[in-house]
């Protein structure tokens, strides 16, 4: 098993990034070069028996290296999965270092020691021989020995031509990355995310996002982008989004890991909403309209993937929200009789803008009967009543409202502005304490004699309106508000060219 | 095929835990209160015990749970107490 010879030397690209020379990877230290193929059963056994002994390996002076004969993705994967913590080295076909080694199967384990002289070799499966090679506990769980299979540096070019790129899916390669919120995304190729950019400069900071405390680029935001499925001219509204979400008031991060089922609601305002195609009309809450999904999406993913909220891991959330997957839609300014959300807001009603609100899912509320203002707007404040707990009043947060056209025209039709509508929900929705004194309830209704009246909110301006929906149907919606993470909506203007 | 990570990659480094005492005679113990319904209640306890120990406690509060202890709690834990605890979640 012993042949010393010189170990050729190469330069291969590393997982880790840049190309490793041998010279460099030894340092004047013995290298144990392993070379595999994720093809290879035998080899991916060997990866995983070997593994938990690199720390050892490293501890004795030992540098560890797997060079594997397929592209850099698939050698991260692999020892991703296998735990293999050495210098991971990816090698191209026509596999010349392997030639060079006169390589006839893989695995193929190469011990090359201080002076740069191979000293020893294993192929395959051969836990005696490993033992024996490497001074280390090897396993001794069957098999002891198993064969390997033949190193592609073997290959006629005929095969290899037939085994380029077979079998590598980009788009399951997402999902091993981890890059996905369970739906499959669009691969963030440099190519992609440059046109996601334009112009912009990839490094500009937007900020650091918790619960990674990780830094918030206009790259990292634009691999997002793509990776939700946003086109380049979505761009500008996920960037105003972001930018409002990592506001120290708006505390993304207690939203992200919270218990609370807690998502994020995209409403956007002016021009900007037709220029891109996001839907105010039929169906705006979803789903169908990919401008709406997407950017809503963008957002989830820069919360989830660079923020690390991601659910099941440091996103707590008890039984999550279907919003939390992705919550984007415009007002419907040219239906609704008020004016928009944004010019409530201060901003001029040319600008655009985008405003985010922590909230719970939406309820809908079916009223096809009222036949007046007061009624309407009572079904609707009430239907709110239950919102967070039935009996926590008031609720201390914001309750965002979109009102459907078929509701908004009634109240206009009768002359209602919508600060009167959400006057008369705001009075309309109220209780004595007495009634409310079971359950989870607040520390206001403990305190209250029985026939206090105690009110849902603390005040109309908790009750946010916007107008948006199909132009048949008398369906609005509730958003409860996401309490106990004293969020606040933020509103940005989103910077774009006419 | 190459792709642009939506991670911030860098490498954090590890802060090893600080030595633990060898007893709790003497020390300065602080009791943060994150503001969790019943947090309080947990803490009375932890102090009684402490104090059993030998121990000194103060107490601090955050200014609301879902939030990181700002700065100056920050500060006056590094500055007044050798040991901290926290009561998390309810």
């Amino acid at each position: 098993m012993t042949t010393l010879t010189r170990a050729p030397d190469f330069s291969l690209p590393s997982v880790a990034g840049g190309p490793v020379r041998l010279a460099e990877l030894s340092d004047g230290a013995p290298v144990l070069l392993l070379f595999v193929s994720e093809e290879c059963p035998t080899c991916l056994l060997t990866l995983h028996r070997l593994a938990p002994l690199v720390p050892e390996l490293s501890a004795a002076g030992v540098r560890v290296a797997a060079v594997f004969e397929d592209p850099l993705e698939v050698a991260a994967r692999v020892t991703r999965r296998t735990g293999f913590a050495g210098v991971v080295l990816s090698e191209p076909a026509p596999y010349e270092v392997s030639r060079a080694y006169e390589l006839d199967s893989l695995p193929t384990a190469v011990l090359v020691d201080r002076s740069g002289q191979q000293t020893g070799r294993v192929v395959g499966w051969d836990a005696d021989g490993l033992r024996t090679l490497l001074s280390v506990p090897v396993t001794d769980e069957p098999p002891p020995r198993k064969p390997g299979c033949a190193a592609k540096n073997t290959y006629d070019p005929d095969e290899l031509r037939l085994i380029d790129g077979a079998g590598y899916d980009e788009l399951e390669e997402m999902f091993e990355r981890g890059w996905t919120d369970g739906l499959p995304v669009i691969p963030p190729t440099p190519d992609r995310v440059e046109a996601m950019l334009g112009a912009r400069d990839p490094s500009e900071l937007l900020g650091e996002i918790p619960p990674a405390i990780a830094r918030v680029t206009l790259e990292r935001v634009a691999a997002c982008a793509v990776l939700a499925g946003c086109r380049p001219e979505y761009f500008p509204v996920v960037v105003a989004a972001v930018e409002a979400a990592l506001e120290p008031a708006f505390n993304v991060g207690g939203q992200a890991v919270t218990t609370q089922p807690a998502g994020q609601v995209v409403i956007v305002n002016g021009p900007v909403r037709d220029a891109i195609g996001l839907n105010a009309s039929v169906g705006a809450l979803g789903p169908g309209w990919r401008a709406n999904m997407t950017i809503g999406r963008a957002l989830r993913l820069v919360i989830s993937l660079t923020g690390g909220g991601f659910p099941g891991r440091l996103d707590r959330s008890t039984l999550g929200n279907p919003g939390k997957v992705a919550m984007c839609f415009a007002e419907d300014e040219e239906v609704s009789p008020w004016e928009p959300l944004h010019v409530s807001l201060g901003f001029s009603g040319s600008s655009s803008v985008v405003t985010v609100i922590g909230a719970d899912a939406p309820l809908s509320i079916s009223d096809h009967r009222s036949t007046g203002p007061e009624e309407l707007a009572r079904v609707l404040g009430w239907a709110a009543a239950s919102t967070w707990s039935p009996n926590w009043w008031p609720l201390g947060g914001i309750s965002l409202f979109v009102i459907c056209p078929e509701h908004a025209r009634s109240f206009s039709e009768w002359g209602w502005s919508k600060q009167r509508v959400r006057e008369e929900m705001f009075s309309a929705v109220v209780r004595p304490a007495g009634a409310l004194r079971w359950g989870e309830t607040t520390p206001l209704v403990n305190a209250a004699a029985d026939d206090q009246p105690v009110r849902k909110w603390t005040s109309p301006d908790d009750i946010m309106i916007v107008v948006g929906g199909g132009e048949a149907g008398r369906y609005s919606a509730v958003f409860g508000p996401c309490l106990g993470m004293n969020t606040e909506p933020i509103s940005k203007e989103v910077q774009w060219n006419t | 095929m190459e792709y642009v990570s939506p991670f911030d990659e860098r490498r954090r480094a590890t802060e090893p835990l600080a030595p633990r005492p060898p007893d709790l005679t003497g020390a300065r113990v602080a009791l943060l209160d994150i503001t969790k319904r019943r947090g309080d209640e947990f803490l009375d306890r932890v102090q009684e015990l402490l104090q059993a120990r030998g121990a000194q406690t103060f107490r601090l509060a955050k200014e609301i749970f879902s939030k990181p202890a700002g700065p100056e709690i920050v500060r006056r834990i590094a500055d007044r107490g050798d040991l901290a605890v926290e009561g998390l979640a309810d």
